[in-house]
C-alpha cells in the first residue's frame, strides 16, 4: 500500500461520517414526546378530572378531611385519624402539589393561551378561584400573587386571597357570556355557559360567607349584588364530575377494591340514626358480617389495636351510591346554595325566610340522594331535632350542612370550623390533647425550598401547627 | 545506559572466565512469573561476588562459582523486581520466576482514549486492577469486584449480589446528575445505567446496573481514572472519573492449543437479616383469633405482632389450623426459612492465538444464577471476539465484539419506599408487618391457593414469588471496528467506530386472585427499552524523540457521539381470563406510555506531552464539544487541562537502596458538561383520554432556553515513592474539585407553579486525600507476603445553589426524610422530622404521654462517609495464594424505614421490652381494667416542665416513634471482611504429564463477616434502595448475601 492510499482512506472515512450527520443539532433536540403548545380544551378536561380526583380522592378527602369531620373513620393505619402525621403526609402535600403544579398552572396556561375562547378563560378563572379556595382553607396564608412568577413565591394573607378571588370571579362573570365562544373540553357542564355563570356566582356566595365573620359589610355587599336565579338552582345543575368505567372510575370505589382501611364514622352513623335520616341507607352499607343487621360506624381516633378490635366486618362501608365506578365527585351542590342563602337571609344580607331556604336545602339534599317521597321528606323535616332554630342558626345550618356534605370532606371541614357545629369530639387516642385540627401543616418541602417566605407567613399567622386558627375561622 | 549495562555484563563474564577453577556449577532458567515465558538477557550474579551470567534466548543460564553452597543468587532484569534466591542444591536446575515491577519506571498504563503511557509521565493518580485480581466467580457483578481494591473508590452493594451496585470515585461532585464514573470498554463508552420502572408504574425490582453484563473472565485489566485530571480528554462525562476496561487479547503460545476452560459454582446464603422478637405473636392489645385474615376474627386483619404471649401453652385458631385452636408457638426462624441458598453456575471456554500478523481471542461463557429469594433466576450468556490483523507493513485492522444475552425469568424484588404503589412486591414488606408466630412451612404448603396469614394486604409470599413475577430479557452488543495506519515514522492515524446497543424487555405478571399487589383481577404489563450509544473517532498521533533531552507525544482527533433511548410500556390493568398474560386479555383499555430521546455531541480534541530527559513531563490537553442538548448560542464549549510530572529520584539522582523512586505530580483540569435532551422548552404531557376526551397537563418542569454548559475544575497534587528496592510503595494524592454553574433541575416550591425548574447554578466543592501503601514484608524463593492499605477521605460540600441565594436546599430525593444538598452542608444530608426538645435537649412530651414532633425539620445525618479504607494481605507459598480483603467506611448515616416498620409492628427484637410484667412492663389501668404493659416515654412534659410520668401501653410507646425520622437514623459505619480467597496453581511439570498447560483452583468467600457495625441498626449498613444519588435511606431492603465459591481454570 502506498502512501497516497494511506492518506485517502482516512479522508474518505471522515467525509462519510460527516455525510451521515446531515441532521442539525437543533433537529436532534426537538422533543418528540410532548408538546410545547397544548390545546386549551385538553387542559380544561385535565383540570376537571384531576381536580375531581383531588377533591374526592385519598389524600385530601377520605384519607384526611373526611376523618377530621368524622364522616369516615380509620380502622387500620389510623395515624391521620389520630392527628399523628407530619408535614410529609399526603393530606399535607397532595393538595398543595396538585393544586399548584397541576391545576393552577394548567389553568394559568389556558388564561394565557392565544387560542382559548373568552368563555374558556372565564371557566378557567372560575376553576382557579375554586382551587385557591381549597388551598387557603386548608393551610391559611398561601402564595397567590407570585404563583408562576417566582421560584420563591411570597405568601399572601388569607384576607388578601379571599379579596383577590372575589375579583377573579367578577372577572370570570364578565367573560362568561354566550357570545364569547365555546367552552371546549368541559365534561362538567358540556360547555353550557349559563351553568358556568351559575357556578361562578355560587362560588362568590360561598366565599363571601366564609369571610362574613370577619367582614360583615363586605360579605353583605357581595351577596346582595347576586341574583338568586343566577345561582345553581336545581340538582341537575350541581357542579360535579362524573366518573366512568375502570380505570377512570371513582377513586373511592377504586380504594375499596384493594384496600381495607376505612369505615363510616360512628359520629355520622349515630347522628343519622338519631334523626332516622333516610340518607343513612344511601351513605352506608350494612356490615359484611351477616349477624350484624344494623348500620354501624367506627369510632375515630382510636389506637390501632382499639380500632381493629371493633371488627372490620362489623362496621359499615360507604353505601353502593358511593362505591360505584360511575359515582360522581360532587363539588358544589344545589343544597349548599340553599344553605348559603338561608345563612345570608339569617344574616340579613338578602330578603326571604332563612327557614324556608333551610327546609328547601334539606329537601334538595334528600332529592340528590334519591329520596323523593314527599311524605318521608315532610316527616323528616317535622322532627324537632331538624326544625330550624333561628336563635341558634349556626347549629341548625351547621349540622344539616355537615350531613348534606357527606363525602365533600374539604368543604365540610371548612364549614365545621366556621360554624362550629356539629360538636365533634376527638378520638381517645388522638394526639392534640382533645382538639381537632383546624388546618394542616405547610408541606415540608416549603421549609426546604421556600423557607424565608414560609417563615414570614408563620410569623403572621401563628405557629405551623394543626391547631392554629386561620383568619376566616373567627370563633 | 544500555551501553553501560552491556559493558558491566561483559565485565562480569570476563571475571567469570578468570574464575574457571571454581567448584560450584549452577544452572537454571529465568521466567516471567505471570506469563511463564522465558526472560532473555536477565543477569544472574552470585551475591557479594562479581561472578554471574546472562540468560540466553531460552532464558537459561549456567555459572560456576568458587563459593560453596549454600550461596545466594541475585537476579535482575529491567522492568522486573530484583530477586534473591538461596541455592542449597547445585545438582538441580534453579528456576527463577521474576515478577513484573509495577512500581518501576517503565510500567505502562492505559490512559484516556485507550492510549498506553509510561506511568511515570503521568501528572495524576491512576490505579490499575489486573484481571487476575478480579474474581469473576465470587460476584456476578463486576463492580462488586472493585470493592476495596482502589483508594477512594466507593462501592455500594445494597441488596445482595444478584442486583445492582453503585460505584462512586472520590465522592459526589454533581448535585443532581449522575455521580458514577463513565465506563469505557476497549475504547468504546459502555452504558451502566440501572433502568428502574418509572414511578408509579409497576413493581419495584432490583434490576442490575448494565455494566454487570460483562463477563469478568474476559477482562484483562481495569484502570480507574480518578476525576477530571486523568480523564479530561473524555470531556463531558469524565467529571466523576472513568473506569477503562481492557478485554483479553490473543497472545502467542509457547506450547499448547491456546484453549482455556473455566468452571465455577457459588453458593449464596442470606447474611444479614434483622433480629426479631419471638415472645409475642400476631394481634393487637394482646388479643388474636383467626377467622378470615381480614378482620373477621379477633384482630386477624392486623398485620402487627402485639398479640398474645407465645410459647406459654395457649391454643388459638390460626390461618393454618382450619378454624380450630392450635398451639400458639414461636417460629424464630420463620423469616430466614423463607430464603433459599442461591446457586451460581458458571462455565466458560476461550480459544486464543497470535502470530506475527494476527492475534485473536474467542470466548464464550454461560452463567446461571438463582437467588436467595425463591424462584429468582438470571441466566447470562456472553460471546466475545477480539481480533487484530496486520494488513500490511503500515496498516492494521481489528474488531472487538461482545454479545451478551441476559434472560432472567424472575428478577428479585428490591426495597421500596413508603407510598410507592409497588410495595407489595418487596418481599420484606410482609416480614416486617408480620405475625411472629407464622409457620413458613404452612405458607409453602398453601401457596397455590394464596392461603396467607393476612388476607387484607398481602399475598402468600410463595404465591408472590412464584406467580407475581417480573422477567427481564436483555440483548446487548458492545464492540468496535478499528484500523490504524502508520503514515510516517512516528505519525499514526487511527480510526475507530464503536457501539453499545441493547434491548431490555420486562414482563410484569400479577396473578388473578392476588390481594396485595393491586388488582384482584391480576394484571400484565410489558416494558421495553432500547438504548444505544455510538462513537466514531478519528485520531492522528505523533511520537518523536528529538534529542537526548526532548521527546514529544502529541495527538489530535475528532469524535461523533450519538445516544438514543426509547421506552414503550403497556399494561392490561385487569385480566379478563385468569393466567393468560397477553395485552389483549384485558377488561379495560390498555394503559400505555412511550418516550424517545436522542442526543449528539461533536468533539474535537488535542493533547501534547513534552518530556525532558526522561524525568520531567508536561502534558496539555484541550477539547471542544458541540452538543445538541444546548441552545445554539451556548452550544460550543472548550475546556483545557495541564498536568506535570517530575521524577525527582532521576532528576536529582538521589536513588539509593532506601529510596528507590520518588515522583511528584500536579495538575489542573476543567471539563464541561452538557444537559439532558429536551431541557430547553417547557412542555405539556398527554394523559390517557377520559372517556374519549384527550387530556394534556403540565409536565411540572419549567425548562430553560438559555441553559449553559456546566463546568468542573479540579486541582490535584500527588507524590509517589518507592523504598527498599520498591518493596514498599507509597502513593499520595490531594485534590480539590469545584463543580460550578451546574445544570440543575432544582425542585422548587410547588407554589412557584412547577415542581422543578431548570437553572444554571450551584457550586459544590469536593476535596480529599488518598493514600495507598503497598509493601512486601517477606519475600523468599517460595514465600511472599504482600500487604496493601488504602485510605481515602473526602468532603463534598454544597457552597451555593442559585446565584441569588434564594434556594437553601436542593432535594435529591425523598423516602421518609428528604435527602438534600443544603447550602453550607455536606452533600447528602438526611433532612427529616425530629423530636421536639427543650433548651437542655430533653424530649418534650404531650399531656397524653406521647412525644412531640418538632414542626421544623432537622438535618439528622449525612450519607457520605468521613473516610473509607481497605486492607489487603496476600500470602504466596509455592503454588498457594491466600488473600484477604477487609474494607471499612466510617462516618455516614442511614435512615432505616425497615426499623420504622419493625418497631411499629412489634416484630423487631427489643420491642418485647415493657409488654408485660415479665419484660418489665409497668402496672396501670385503662377502661378495660388493670394491665401490665405500661411504659413511660422519657422526657419533659411540655405543659408542666416536669419529668414525664404518664404511663402508656407498650404498643402506643413503640408506635409513637414511627413518624419521628430521628429515631430511625443510625450510624452506617462498618468494617467488613469482604473477601477471602485461596488459590492453588498446580506445578507445571505435573500438569504437563496430563497434557495441560496450567491448572488453577480457587475458593472464595465473599462478604464473610461484618466485623463492626452500629448494633442498633438491625441490618447491613450498606443498605440502599438503588444506585441513584438518593442514598442513606433504605426501606424494606432485601437481605444481603454471603457467598462461597469454588472455581477451576484449565489451559490446554
Amino acid at each position: 500500500m502506498n502512501m497516497k492510499k494511506n492518506i485517502y482512506l482516512p479522508a474518505i472515512l471522515i467525509a462519510f461520517v460527516f455525510a451521515a450527520c446531515s441532521e442539525t443539532l437543533d433537529d436532534i433536540n426537538s422533543n418528540p414526546n410532548a408538546t410545547a403548545n397544548p390545546n386549551p380544551a385538553y387542559l380544561l378536561t385535565g383540570v376537571e378530572k384531576q381536580g375531581a380526583d383531588l377533591y374526592w380522592g385519598s389524600s385530601a378527602d377520605y384519607g384526611g378531611a373526611l376523618l377530621f369531620v368524622q364522616h369516615w373513620a380509620a380502622i387500620q393505619y389510623g395515624d391521620v385519624d389520630r392527628y399523628n402525621f407530619t408535614n410529609t403526609t399526603g393530606i399535607v402535600t397532595t393538595p398543595w402539589n396538585t393544586g399548584y403544579t397541576t391545576l393552577i398552572t394548567d389553568l394559568n396556561t389556558i388564561l394565557e393561551h392565544a387560542d382559548a375562547s373568552v368563555n374558556t378563560k372565564g371557566a378557567a378563572l372560575t376553576l382557579r378561584a375554586w382551587v385557591f379556595e381549597l388551598l387557603t382553607e386548608l393551610y391559611g396564608e398561601i402564595p397567590y400573587t407570585d404563583v408562576g412568577k417566582s421560584i420563591v413565591p411570597v405568601y399572601n394573607t388569607q384576607q388578601e386571597v379571599y379579596a383577590a378571588l372575589q375579583t377573579d370571579l367578577s372577572q370570570a362573570l364578565t367573560s362568561l357570556n354566550t357570545t364569547n365562544g365555546a367552552i371546549d373540553g368541559d365534561l362538567v357542564y358540556g360547555g353550557d355557559v349559563d351553568k358556568w355563570r351559575k357556578f361562578a356566582a355560587s362560588l362568590k356566595l360561598r366565599l363571601a360567607l366564609r369571610t362574613a365573620d370577619r367582614d360583615d359589610a363586605g360579605a353583605k355587599q357581595i351577596i346582595a349584588a347576586l341574583n338568586v336565579s343566577e345561582l345553581i338552582s336545581n340538582n341537575s345543575e350541581i357542579f360535579q364530575f362524573v366518573y366512568t368505567a375502570r380505570p377512570q372510575n371513582n377513586p373511592q370505589e377504586e380504594h375499596f377494591l384493594t384496600r381495607n382501611d376505612y369505615r363510616l364514622s360512628k359520629t355520622i352513623v349515630d347522628k343519622l340514626k338519631a334523626l332516622a335520616d333516610p340518607r343513612l341507607p344511601v351513605y352506608a352499607a350494612l356490615p359484611e358480617d351477616p349477624t350484624v343487621t344494623t348500620y354501624e360506624g367506627g369510632a375515630n381516633g382510636l389506637s390501632n389495636s382499639d380500632a381493629s378490635s371493633q371488627g372490620f366486618d362489623k362496621l359499615s362501608r360507604p353505601g353502593a351510591y358511593f362505591l360505584n365506578a360511575t359515582a360522581p365527585a360532587v363539588i358544589y351542590t344545589y343544597a349548599e346554595v340553599l344553605f348559603n342563602l338561608a345563612e345570608a337571609a339569617q344574616r340579613g344580607y338578602i330578603s326571604g325566610s332563612a327557614e324556608t331556604y333551610y327546609r328547601q336545602a334539606i329537601t334538595a339534599s334528600l332529592n340528590q340522594f334519591g329520596i323523593t317521597n314527599t311524605t318521608d321528606i315532610a316527616d323528616y323535616l317535622a322532627q324537632s331535632s331538624v326544625t330550624y332554630d333561628a336563635a341558634n342558626w349556626k347549629q341548625s345550618i351547621g349540622e344539616q350542612k355537615w350531613i348534606a356534605f357527606f363525602g365533600q370532606g374539604l368543604d365540610a371541614f371548612a364549614e365545621w370550623r366556621r360554624l362550629d357545629y356539629p360538636v365533634l369530639t376527638a378520638g381517645n387516642a388522638s394526639l392534640l390533647n382533645g382538639k381537632i385540627p383546624l388546618r394542616v401543616f405547610y408541606p415540608g418541602t416549603e421549609q426546604s425550598l421556600n423557607g424565608t417566605n414560609r417563615a414570614a407567613a408563620v410569623a403572621r399567622q401563628g405557629e405551623d401547627l394543626l391547631t392554629t386558627k386561620l383568619w376566616f375561622d373567627v370563633h | 545506559m544500555t551501553k553501560l549495562r552491556t559493558f558491566f555484563i561483559t565485565l562480569l563474564l570476563f571475571a567469570f572466565s578468570f574464575g574457571a577453577y571454581s567448584q560450584t556449577k549452577i544452572s537454571g532458567k529465568v521466567i516471567d512469573e505471570r506469563s511463564k515465558e522465558a526472560i532473555i538477557g536477565a543477569s544472574v550474579v552470585v551475591k557479594s561476588t562479581a561472578v554471574g551470567a546472562t540468560t540466553d534466548s531460552n532464558g537459561d543460564f549456567t555459572l560456576t562459582s568458587s563459593l560453596k553452597i549454600p550461596l545466594t543468587l541475585t537476579v535482575n532484569f529491567i522492568g522486573y523486581q530484583p530477586q534473591e534466591i538461596e541455592v542449597y542444591d547445585a545438582s538441580a536446575p534453579v528456576d527463577i520466576a521474576l515478577r513484573e515491577d509495577v512500581n518501576l519506571l517503565n510500567e505502562l498504563v492505559v490512559t484516556a482514549l485507550g492510549i498506553s503511557r509510561t506511568k511515570k509521565t503521568l501528572g495524576y493518580a491512576t490505579q490499575e486492577v489486573k484481571g487476575e485480581n478480579i474474581d469473576g466467580k465470587s460476584s456476578t457483578n463486576i463492580i462488586n469486584a472493585l470493592a476495596g481494591k482502589a483508594a477512594g473508590v466507593r462501592i455500594n452493594n445494597a441488596q445482595g449480589d444478584m442486583g445492582a451496585a453503585r460505584i462512586v470515585i472520590r465522592g459526589e461532585t454533581s448535585i443532581a446528575g449522575n455521580n458514577q464514573p463513565l465506563f469505557v470498554v476497549d475504547g468504546v463508552p459502555a452504558d451502566n445505567s440501572q433502568i428502574l420502572a418509572a414511578t408509579g408504574r409497576d413493581q419495584s425490582r432490583d434490576f442490575r446496573n448494565a455494566i454487570a453484563d460483562l463477563n469478568p473472565e474476559d477482562i484483562e485489566s481495569l484502570n480507574v481514572l480518578k476525576g477530571p485530571n486523568a480523564a479530561a480528554l473524555y470531556g463531558s462525562r469524565a467529571a466523576h472519573g472513568v473506569v477503562l476496561i481492557t478485554t483479553k487479547k490473543g497472545s502467542k503460545h509457547q506450547r499448547g492449543l491456546g484453549i482455556d476452560v473455566n468452571a465455577g459454582i457459588t453458593l449464596a446464603t442470606v447474611a444479614t437479616l434483622p433480629e426479631f422478637q419471638n415472645y409475642f405473636g400476631q394481634g393487637s392489645n394482646g388479643k388474636f383469633s383467626y377467622v378470615n385474615g381480614k378482620g373477621g376474627g379477633v384482630n386477624d386483619g392486623v398485620d402487627e405482632s402485639w398479640g398474645p404471649r407465645l410459647d406459654v401453652g395457649l391454643l388459638i385458631p390460626q390461618f393454618d389450623s382450619n378454624g380450630k385452636p392450635a398451639p400458639w408457638v414461636s417460629h424464630p426462624n420463620n423469616v430466614r426459612d423463607f430464603f433459599e441458598t442461591g446457586v451460581t453456575q458458571d462455565y466458560g471456554i476461550s480459544i486464543s492465538n497470535a502470530d506475527d500478523k494476527f492475534n485473536f481471542r474467542l470466548g464464550a461463557n454461560y452463567q446461571d444464577q438463582t437467588g436467595t429469594l425463591p424462584n429468582t433466576e438470571i441466566k447470562k450468556t456472553n460471546f466475545t471476539l477480539n481480533a487484530d490483523y496486520q494488513l500490511s507493513k503500515r496498516v492494521k485492522v481489528g474488531a472487538n465484539v461482545n454479545y451478551i444475552l441476559t434472560d432472567a425469568p424472575n428478577v428479585p424484588s428490591g426495597g421500596s419506599p413508603t407510598g410507592s404503589n409497588y410495595r407489595a412486591s418487596s418481599i420484606m414488606l410482609q416480614f416486617l408487618w408480620f405475625g411472629r408466630q407464622v409457620d413458613t412451612k404452612a405458607l409453602k404448603e398453601g401457596y397455590t391457593t394464596n392461603r396467607n396469614w393476612n388476607a387484607s394486604y398481602y399475598d402468600n409470599p410463595y404465591w408472590e414469588s412464584y406467580f407475581n413475577t417480573t422477567s427481564q430479557e436483555r440483548n446487548r452488543i458492545l464492540g468496535n471496528v478499528h484500523f490504524s495506519v502508520n503514515l510516517l515514522d512516528g505519525l499514526d492515524f487511527r480510526f475507530r467506530s464503536g457501539t453499545d446497543y441493547y434491548n431490555d424487555r420486562r414482563k410484569y405478571k400479577i396473578k388473578t386472585g392476588s390481594s396485595g399487589a393491586g388488582s384482584p383481577d391480576g394484571s400484565y404489563a410489558e416494558d421495553a427499552y432500547t438504548l444505544s450509544e455510538s462513537n466514531t473517532e478519528a485520531l492522528l498521533s505523533f511520537v518523536r524523540t528529538f534529542s537526548d533531552d526532548w521527546d514529544v507525544d502529541a495527538l489530535a482527533g475528532f469524535n461523533v457521539r450519538d445516544n438514543s433511548y426509547a421506552n414503550n410500556w403497556q399494561k392490561a390493568t385487569r385480566l379478563a381470563a385468569p393466567d393468560l398474560y397477553t395485552l389483549s386479555n384485558s377488561k379495560d383499555p390498555l394503559e400505555s406510555a412511550n418516550s424517545f430521546q436522542r442526543l449528539r455531541v461533536y468533539s474535537g480534541f488535542a493533547s501534547a506531552q513534552v518530556g525532558f530527559r526522561n524525568f520531567a513531563y508536561l502534558n496539555i490537553t484541550g477539547r471542544n464539544d458541540w452538543s445538541s442538548t444546548l441552545p445554539s448560542h451556548n452550544r460550543s464549549y472548550f475546556y483545557p487541562s495541564a498536568t506535570a510530572s517530575l521524577i525527582l529520584s532521576e532528576a536529582l539522582d538521589i536513588k539509593s537502596n532506601a529510596l528507590s523512586f520518588l515522583k511528584l505530580r500536579s495538575g489542573w483540569a476543567e471539563v464541561g458538561n452538557d444537559a439532558d435532551p429536551y431541557q430547553l422548552i417547557t412542555v405539556y404531557n398527554s394523559q390517557t383520554a377520559f372517556d374519549g376526551n384527550p387530556i394534556q397537563t403540565s409536565s411540572k418542569t419549567k425548562n430553560n432556553p438559555d441553559i449553559r454548559p456546566e463546568r468542573t475544575q479540579s486541582t490535584e497534587i500527588g507524590a509517589e515513592a518507592g523504598f527498599f528496592n520498591n518493596r514498599l510503595h507509597v502513593d499520595f494524592a490531594w485534590y480539590n474539585t469545584n463543580s460550578i454553574d451546574q445544570i440543575l433541575r432544582v425542585q422548587t416550591s410547588a407554589a412557584s407553579g412547577y415542581d422543578y425548574q431548570l437553572i444554571n447554578a450551584g457550586k459544590i466543592n469536593n476535596r480529599g486525600v488518598e493514600l495507598q501503601i503497598n509493601g512486601t514484608p517477606v519475600k523468599t524463593k517460595d514465600f511472599t507476603w504482600d500487604v496493601g492499605v488504602n485510605y481515602a477521605a473526602y468532603r463534598s460540600k454544597v457552597v451555593k445553589l442559585d446565584d441569588a441565594g434564594a434556594l437553601l436546599r436542593y432535594v435529591i430525593g425523598q423516602t421518609g426524610p428528604q435527602i438534600v444538598a443544603a447550602v453550607g452542608e455536606r452533600y447528602g444530608a438526611i433532612f427529616g422530622t425530629a423530636y421536639r426538645r427543650d433548651a437542655s435537649g430533653n424530649i418534650l412530651i404531650g399531656d397524653n404521654g406521647l412525644p412531640l414532633t418538632d414542626p421544623t425539620n432537622k438535618i439528622l445525618g449525612y450519607y457520605t462517609p468521613d473516610w473509607t479504607g481497605a486492607f489487603t494481605t496476600d500470602f504466596s507459598y509455592k503454588g498457594f495464594k491466600l488473600s484477604a480483603l477487609i474494607d471499612a467506611s466510617f462516618g455516614g448515616s442511614l435512615f432505616s424505614s425497615s426499623s420504622q416498620t419493625g418497631v411499629y409492628a412489634g416484630v423487631y427484637a427489643g420491642t418485647e421490652v415493657g409488654r408485660s410484667a415479665e419484660f418489665g412492663g409497668l402496672t396501670w389501668a385503662d377502661a378495660d381494667g388493670t394491665r401490665d404493659d405500661g411504659m413511660i416515654f422519657a422526657g419533659t412534659v411540655q405543659s408542666t416542665g416536669l419529668p414525664n410520668e404518664k404511663i402508656i401501653s407498650a404498643q402506643s410507646y413503640y408506635a409513637a416513634t414511627y413518624g419521628v425520622h430521628e429515631q430511625h437514623v443510625f450510624d452506617a459505619s462498618y468494617i467488613k471482611l469482604r473477601e477471602i480467597r485461596l488459590a492453588y496453581v498446580f506445578n507445571k511439570k505435573q500438569i504437563r504429564k496430563l497434557g495441560l498447560g496450567a491448572v488453577t483452583v480457587a475458593a472464595v468467600v465473599r462478604n464473610a463477616a461484618i466485623l463492626y457495625r452500629d448494633k442498633d441498626l438491625n441490618m447491613d449498613p450498606e443498605a440502599a434502595l438503588n444506585t441513584s444519588n438518593v442514598q442513606g435511606v433504605e426501606a424494606l431492603t432485601r437481605p444481603t448475601t454471603r457467598s462461597f465459591g469454588l472455581s477451576v481454570n484449565l489451559s490446554f
